[in-house]
């Protein structure tokens, strides 16, 4: 066996201390000098953060809290493992069982025990070869530039390596999807599934159908999906979003809720369970998934304050206010610095006081809330500054109320289903033309910021046009017209000055930034193509 | 009495075992420790039938959970040459054991598509079952047939008894107390054989005693 660990750096999560010696030998007996060992999955992620590991084999069925699916989630959400890291499962069950815990983040490779010196030095010798091979793909990607990972994607297909083809190809459609030209990713799943029938394939078809809108369809091809390969949860994921997507939130709750019957360990999984029921006003379904958030989310990374608040709201909604201070008093413990869940916690208190009749707690933690609101409120996640928006109007709050939902308009125009609960929740409590009339105002406001930005360009002055775009920028991150004319008018200016790569990287940012927030391909790709062009000459 | 649901008693018994067996395999590595090269033959003996246990629990409970419709395998296209690469470090405890040679024959880029921890699992058994009844060798080879890949093992043993030349696998053979061939193996094959399908074409096996060394040959055909 060629391969030789002597420079890399290991690190072994297993909590059998035989096991763990084993794997020592093995390693050793491979070359491995540098090897650290977890016992738990809490140890391996602090051991993570003090180094980073080439190499990070970790078993499934540990001891103590954390599995070792847990332990991948985490390293990933951490951003712990770097890009070229081989993350290996070692389990003692089949396959299978692994996959089903796995949303988005699955490991290199699986190794079933008992595990030979032969067959860990192939194993590892295998994934280092395919992630030397994908190299050039994925740190691109990592950086978010997709055209570009796109570009190194199909160079490697041209090389017309057999072993590799069905992988690139597989990466190759995502990433089409990615840049958003599903017409092209279609083709491509076609291709492949003329080729195979290949469950990932078909999945990738009902993805594409799933953006085109063809929500129909889509829901057909994950539906039969699910029939055939019952353990697919990726199907499942799909299903319930393209019910979502079609307003049919009560078929998302029932597919969603199946899924989470067979996957019970996997948090995030059980998050949205919790959150759409709770919105479809399933009081026992969110009662059970906020408790299993709740209860999962001590070894994870990814607790949250949202999931006491959860809990504690819908105590309220069943009539238990007293059930629901008490989860307030745990959310307080759990989180004490946090503002967010400082805010989350005053503004249910606020709520459960009123409806105990306590007018004046009740104006003791909002008052809490509205010194948080004013301290934080722009780091706040959106669906939190809503709730405060609405809890303001009720107090009495009018300025404070429009000042925010201006805000939240303004930031959020383009995000169709976000709108969508703003307007909701307006009609609800503030007035039926309230939320229209301030759509209106605010689109009124942007196509005169992207006029005044235009015309300036027009008249020459790319200095103040840019400037203007730029302050519009910083005001609203994710408007599409705002980016797209930005990226115009530095390609412009590219073409009119000379080389100059700082302007090539901003507006390399921004492209990735419209990608990132979901903009059509079809407004993309051809600045892309040219700011291509300008990176060629610069590097001719 | 209540009626005994068997299948599930026999699922939890299984992995029961397991963990007993996992249990096992610790304490035979730290046993080990204890002697300088060149380590007994009975601890290599030792190891390899752990693992054959290990193996055909794993068999029983992908077994019982395609009985319960609760599993479908995995299926992409892989390289034959791993798959076989992955077989014979399997064995290699069992191999540096004696005098028998394992020869893997296959093409550079042959390519199937396969469930592979199911492909690989089913062949160690029966090369393991070769390795049992062959004289001096064993051979597994893999081509290209048609739609077909085909999974091909010989050896120069006395051949399969004929019990086992059945062409319906489905049907479990009998135990033949006498020699302790209960054709598990077969029959775990040929069920995981029948979940490839390609078009209207599906996996199947086949058994005679036409090997070119004397012995018993078996082929596992995927489309």
């Amino acid at each position: 066996m060629a391969i030789n660990l002597t420079s890399k750096k290991i690190l072994i999560i297993e909590d059998n201390a035989s096991m763990r010696e084993t794997m020592i030998h093995i390693l050793g007996s491979l070359g491995g000098r540098f090897l650290i060992t977890a016992e738990s999955g809490i140890n391996a992620i602090t051991a993570m953060k003090i180094d980073k590991f080439d190499i990070v084999l970790c078993d499934y069925n540990l001891l103590g809290k954390k599995t070792g699916q847990q332990v991948l989630d985490d390293a990933r959400f951490l951003k712990l493992l770097p890009v070229n890291a081989i993350f290996i499962m070692v389990t003692g069950e089949t396959r299978q069982e692994l996959v089903l815990s796995a949303i988005d983040n699955k490991p290199d490779d699986y190794l079933i025990k008992p595990i030979s010196k032969d067959q860990l030095s192939t194993r590892i010798e295998r994934c280092t070869a395919r992630k030397q091979y994908l190299a050039c793909v994925e740190n691109e990607m990592d950086s978010g530039n997709f055209y570009q990972a796109l570009h190194h994607c199909k160079r490697l297909l041209e090389s017309d390596d057999k072993k590799m083809r069905l992988h690139l190809l597989k990466i190759q459609a995502e990433l089409t999807i990615k840049i958003g030209d599903f017409k092209a990713a279609e083709q491509l799943y076609e291709n492949i599934l003329y080729e195979r029938e290949l469950p990932w394939a078909r999945l990738g078809l009902g993805t594409v159908a799933f953006f085109l809108g063809d929500y129909d369809q889509a829901i057909e091809t994950f539906k039969d999906l699910i029939v055939q390969h019952p353990s697919m949860m990726e199907a499942y994921d799909w299903l319930v979003k393209a019910h979502e997507a079609q307003g049919n939130d009560d078929n998302a709750l029932s597919s969603l809720n199946s899924a989470v019957n067979l996957s019970p360990m996997s948090i995030l999984r059980q998050k949205k369970l919790a959150m759409l029921a709770d919105k479809t006003d399933n009081l026992a379904i969110a009662h059970k998934a906020y408790s299993a958030v709740i209860k999962l989310g001590k070894n994870s990374a990814q607790k949250s304050p949202a999931d006491f608040a959860g809990l504690a709201n819908v105590y309220l909604k069943s009539n238990a206010p007293n059930e629901a201070l008490k989860i307030l008093n745990q959310l307080n413990l759990r989180f004490q610095n946090d503002p967010e869940a400082r805010l989350r916690s005053a503004l249910l208190e606020s709520e459960i006081h009123l409806t105990n009749g306590n007018k004046e707690l009740a104006q003791l933690a909002f008052g809490k809330a509205s010194v948080l609101n004013e301290q934080f409120s722009k780091n706040l996640p959106k669906e939190l500054r809503l709730n405060m928006a609405k809890t303001l109007y009720l107090n009495g709050d009018k300025m404070a109320c429009d000042e925010m939902l201006n805000d939240l308009v303004t930031t959020n125009i383009d995000n169709k289903l976000f709108v969508k609960d703003i307007v909701n929740m307006c009609d609800t409590f503030i007035g039926q033309n309230y939320a229209m009339l301030l759509i209106k105002q605010v689109r009124k406001e942007l196509a005169d910021i992207n006029n005044n930005g235009v015309n300036l360009f027009l008249e020459g002055d790319i200095k103040g046009a840019l400037d203007v775009f730029e302050k519009a920028i910083a005001k609203r991150p994710n408007n599409h017209t705002v980016i797209l004319n930005m990226v115009k008018i530095i390609i412009h200016d590219l073409k009119s000055s000379k080389p100059d790569p700082d302007k090539i990287i901003k507006a390399q940012a921004y492209i990735n930034k419209a990608i990132e927030i979901g903009m059509p391909h079809t407004q993309i790709s051809r600045l892309q193509t040219e700011l291509d062009s300008f990176q060629n000459a610069t590097l001719q | 009495m209540l009626p005994i649901d068997f299948s599930a008693l026999l699922a939890s018994s299984i992995h029961d075992i397991k963990n007993s067996l996992g249990a096992l395999r610790a304490l035979l590595t730290q046993l080990e420790k204890i002697y300088i090269d060149p380590k007994p033959d009975e601890l290599k003996h030792l190891n390899f039938e752990a693992n054959r246990m290990n193996n055909i629990l794993m068999q029983l409970l992908i077994l019982y959970k395609i009985d319960l419709s609760q599993f479908s395998p995995t299926i992409d296209e892989h390289e034959v040459g791993e798959i076989l690469e992955d077989v014979s470090a399997q064995q290699s405890t069992l191999l540096s054991l004696g005098n028998i040679k394992l020869i893997t024959q296959c093409d550079n880029d042959l390519h199937c598509y396969c469930d592979s921890t199911l492909i690989g699992n089913a062949l160690c058994t029966l090369v393991n079952n070769a390795q049992r009844y062959c004289l001096t060798k064993v051979l597994l080879s893999v081509a290209k047939e048609g739609d077909y890949v085909v999974f091909c093992i010989e050896d120069d043993g006395k051949g399969y008894p004929e019990n086992l030349l059945t062409s319906d696998y489905k049907q479990l053979p009998l135990i033949d107390l006498a020699t302790g061939n209960t054709g598990l193996g077969l029959f775990f094959t040929d069920t995981i054989a029948q979940l490839h399908v390609q078009g209207d074409k599906r996996g199947f096996i086949t058994t005679d005693n036409n090997s070119q060394f004397g012995g018993a040959r078996f082929r596992l055909y995927l489309p």
